[in-house]
């Protein structure tokens, strides 16, 4: 006999779960012809806070800019003399630098999220930020 | 006063908690509207309901609560009946179909899987396993960046680079999952997660979906999965007979759904 878990939800708390189901709720389940449905005008919520690659170039520079940093991620120490990146560089010394240049790639990540949170417009409730800015955030700490 | 209906079960299997209240605000006592074996889960229709926060939370409570007990098809938010007879007339006018459905679903729960990529992660992947990309990033790199259209070329390599990796990470992680579950459906499209799969498993058999979970952790590090369930068989309940009809679709799907 299997012990039945309790509810698993990846994002954690109960209404991120309630977030990430809301789609099935609202767009799968039994329906009836003979009843009418609410309107659901004003849930583009659903569309928010997702990663998909979108073919502008918006994305490909930041793509481009990112891959610049992963550059110098995988080899902080190995080419003193490299140009300055991208962010403003707010402390002098190499090590100064590779910070600040982290410390841009947050600041843009957290633009994205603010971005999605605007272009999210009606959306009641946020859901938990996502892990791997937290992961980021505190990589960057620890620099 | 118009009648908000929430799912449908065998009346032998109802038991609801004393108390239980639904959607509205305050929360409307929810009640059971039977007909033969069949019952719908029912309270009275707010005015003016909208597909907010609490009341799709109601929903999905009064469905978990209900779902406790026994099989439960639920309802698509937002479905309102005229009055509680027009529900008692639904249940008998279909009743073998959805005793079947019933029959069919017992003992099983959705699991709903998305997934997403870790950015910094797949485009490390991306740069590893794609030397052309890593020549023009470094060639980039060196002209301080490179040109405006330098970049623009770039990110367009990565782009579709990542979008194939989209591609490729969400079917390897379906097929790593579907070994675990009796049926798959692939979730409403509108959102953009690299996966988003709903999977039937069975209510005993669930601890093994989840370790095929972690398995798919552990084998796509790039990945971030998010698994919510068990919920209702949202995805599994096929649409009514009458929805069939009206699209001239016979008997077919209703059987192999």
């Amino acid at each position: 006999m299997t012990v039945v878990p309790a509810q698993q939800s990846g994002g954690g708390g109960g209404s991120s779960g309630l977030y990430d189901v809301l789609e099935l709720v609202l767009d799968r389940g039994l329906v009836i012809d003979a009843f009418v449905r609410v309107s659901l005008v004003g849930i583009e919520i659903l569309k928010i806070d997702v990663r998909v690659v979108v073919a502008s170039v918006d994305t490909y520079l930041r793509f481009a800019e990112a891959c610049n940093r992963l550059d110098l991620e995988a080899g902080p120490r190995k080419s003193p003399g490299l140009p300055d990146m991208v962010g403003e560089i707010t402390e002098s010394g190499a090590r100064g630098k590779s910070k600040g240049a982290l410390s841009g790639a947050a600041q843009t990540i957290s633009d994205a999220f603010k971005q999605a949170r605007e272009e999210g417009g009606e959306a009641e409730e946020r859901p938990r930020p996502r892990k791997t800015t937290a992961a980021r955030r505190k990589r960057e700490e620890e620099e | 006063m118009s009648t908000y209906v929430y799912g449908i079960t065998a009346g032998s299997d109802l038991a609801l908690p004393d108390g239980l209240t639904g959607v509205g605000e305050p929360p409307l006592p929810v009640r059971v509207v039977r007909a033969g074996e069949l019952a719908a889960i029912v309270s009275d229709a707010p005015e003016g309901l909208r597909p907010k926060r609490r009341d799709l939370l109601a929903h999905q409570t009064v469905l978990g609560e209900a779902g406790a007990a026994g099989c439960v098809l639920p309802m698509r938010f937002g479905s309102i009946a005229p009055d509680d007879e027009t529900v008692a007339d639904v249940l008998a006018e279909r009743a073998d179909h959805y005793r079947e459905r019933l029959q069919a679903l017992d003992g099983r729960v959705e699991y709903n899987v998305k997934a997403s990529h870790v950015e910094e992660a797949v485009l490390h992947r991306v740069m590893a396993e794609n030397s052309e990309v890593r020549a023009v990033a470094e060639a980039n790199r060196k002209a301080g960046g490179g040109s405006y259209e330098d970049k623009l070329r770039l990110g367009e390599m990565v782009a579709a680079a990542v979008k194939a990796k989209e591609a490729e990470d969400g079917s390897v992680l379906q097929q790593l999952l579907e070994p675990a579950a009796e049926a798959v459906n692939a979730g409403p499209e509108s959102t953009g997660w690299l996966a988003n799969v709903s999977f039937l498993v069975e209510r005993d058999a669930a601890a093994r979906f989840l370790e095929a979970v972690d398995r798919a952790r552990e084998e796509l590090p790039q990945l971030e999965i998010r698994v919510n369930g068990p919920l209702p068989p949202y995805s599994f309940v096929d649409p009514g007979p009458a929805e069939h009809a009206a699209t001239a679709a016979g008997d077919a799907d209703t059987e192999a759904g």
